[in-house]
């Protein structure tokens, strides 16, 4: 179990053999608001790891700071042994063609069939038969249990069916890092433990290193092999699920339980009730 | 001082608003050349704002050429040269009323459906989608669209115009009586190249600032259905303000 609010010197994340992507002391802000502050995460090699915490604390920022989207304040953010923000535009989008990212909606292109969907980004970068296109696409829409669906529109899918063609286009060139943003959300009970068992068993096929953010500890915990819960900016907890479990912190606890009270309060800051509804000058 | 402080601030921020879009049309311009590489996707663009607004442009075009007619003949019947409807109408139709009346349209029509599926992959995360696939959409979806709204405009506006002689045909010679023949060899008499030059670069023109403001507004959307409803009404809006200030500026160029 390791508590990192303030990760001790020598302890820093590193991209090696072990670790595909590595956040050093990150900081990051929108609208001055910060987000992180001194963020330090390691992405294990081969390894499924969850990204958890409250609501609002930054954790599809976090993918957004791993794809190079956004670019930290201050820090570095390190994939596959090199510095996001030193990349030109073109390495940029090479270092992208490694890695695979999920969607909370799916983003499917509302244009193109599930088929033609999953094939855009071999037709995009490669030049390939289209025989073998179509080989490859049927193999990963069999991974995923839909290669019934190729002829369906994005329109015609379930939320659950629309994530799993989503997670066929993600895998479609073989990445390296596989990224999921919120991949449980909104789905029903069936729909989120398919997902949940393609998660780990891609992730076990295919030898890709996968960060999954989420707030759905129970159903994580399952296949995670190491966890982040971020608060207030920073690590506050990592370890296996059951280190969290076990972990001494209010908000770990409050986050595991699914408590009302504690650290993380309900309300958004504001002014005393009472007080607030007697202001008249409010409303003038 | 509050009002015009406020001014000043619409005015900083149309400037700012400017430069985006001079600095956008500018990335616009630099993908062009990579995406006539695939001319596919310029194809299906050009069939989604033209050939689907075909039926409009010629609904619109017959029905303006017909009213263009009535005035007219009202007008020349007054001086006793109803035989000079043929001239007037293709010289309006041609150097004004065509290429304004179908920017008008397009902008309608094809404009926003431009800007509202531009933001809706947007809100949609689309277009980070492909981003992260390494695709930039710039040259995925942007350039084809843009290109596809320039090429489709003067061939609509053509096709406006031409519908439009039929209507003023209809109505001038069938229903009011003006002679056939000197309808059409006064008109073939009096229209000159240059006439038609003047359409067509109107047409192009129109139709490059109808499309970029349409891809400039969907792409620059808020992700939000507020956000593509606002970015649909400005594309019209602005397409129309815009079309009208250039039509004055190249009447007076090339007059």
């Amino acid at each position: 179990m390791k508590q990192t609010p303030e990760p001790a010197a020598g302890a820093v994340p590193t991209v090696d053999a072990q670790n595909v992507a590595a956040l050093h002391a990150v900081d990051f802000s929108i609208d001055g608001k910060a987000i992180f502050r001194g963020l330090d995460i390691a992405i294990r090699r081969g390894a499924v790891t969850a990204i958890m915490g409250p609501s609002g604390t930054g954790k599809t920022t976090l993918l957004r700071l791993i794809t190079g989207q956004l670019r930290a304040d201050a820090g570095r953010v390190v994939v596959d042994g090199r510095d996001m923000a030193t990349l030109s535009r073109r390495e940029l989008y090479a270092a992208r063609r490694r890695m695979g990212m999920l969607f909370q909606n799916g983003a499917l292109l509302t244009d193109l069939d599930v088929f033609e969907n999953v094939a855009f980004p071999l037709r995009e970068h490669a030049r390939l038969p289209e025989r073998l296109v179509r080989n490859i696409v049927l193999s990963k829409l069999h991974a995923v249990g839909l290669r019934g669906a190729a002829r369906l529109r994005p329109q015609q899918l379930s939320g659950g069916m629309g994530r799993r063609v989503a997670l066929a286009r993600a895998i479609v060139m073989d990445p390296q890092l596989l990224l999921y943003d919120e991949p449980f959300a909104g789905l029903d009970p069936i729909s989120m433990g398919v997902v949940l068992r393609l998660i780990k068993s891609l992730n076990d096929a295919l030898g890709i290193s996968s960060v999954v953010v989420t707030h759905d500890v129970r159903e994580i915990s399952q296949i995670a092999d190491t966890s982040y819960i971020l608060s207030g900016g920073q690590v506050v907890a990592s370890g296996t699920p059951a280190d969290l479990r076990d972990h001494p912190s209010p908000v770990v606890h409050q986050f595991m339980d699914g408590l009302a009270d504690g650290p993380v309060t309900f309300h958004y800051p504001a002014p005393d009730y009472p007080a607030q509804l007697l202001d008249r000058a409010e409303d003038a | 001082m509050g009002l015009l402080a406020e001014m000043l601030q619409h005015f900083r921020d149309f400037l700012a608003r400017l430069g985006a879009l001079t600095r956008f049309f500018g990335q616009v311009l630099l993908q062009v050349p990579s995406a006539l590489l695939r001319p596919r996707l310029v194809v299906e663009q050009v069939y989604n704002t033209g050939a689907l607004s075909l039926v409009i442009i010629m609904t619109c075009g017959l029905f303006v050429g017909m009213v263009l007619g009535l005035q007219g003949h009202d007008l020349l019947q007054r001086f006793g040269s109803e035989d000079a409807l043929g001239v007037g109408a293709a010289l309006s139709l041609l150097k004004e009323l065509g290429p304004v009346v179908t920017a008008l349209l397009f902008a309608g029509r094809a404009g926003t459906a431009l800007a509202s599926e531009l933001g809706l992959m947007r809100a949609t995360d689309q277009l980070s989608a492909m981003e992260i696939m390494a695709v930039d959409p710039m040259r995925r979806v942007v350039v084809p669209r843009f290109l596809g709204g320039v090429i489709a405009m003067p061939l609509l506006t053509a096709i406006f115009i031409a519908v439009a002689l039929f209507g003023v045909q209809l109505v001038g010679v069938q229903f009011l009586g003006v002679d056939q023949g000197s309808f059409w060899s006064q008109m073939r008499g009096a229209v000159e190249l240059a006439d038609v030059n003047e359409g067509l670069i109107k047409g192009v023109t129109f139709g490059i600032a109808c499309s970029l403001i349409a891809v400039f507004e969907g792409y620059n959307a808020e992700p939000t259905a507020e956000g593509v409803g606002r970015a649909t009404t400005r594309t019209v809006v602005i397409s129309a303000v815009v079309t009208l200030v250039l039509d004055y500026i190249l009447t007076a160029l090339m007059l």
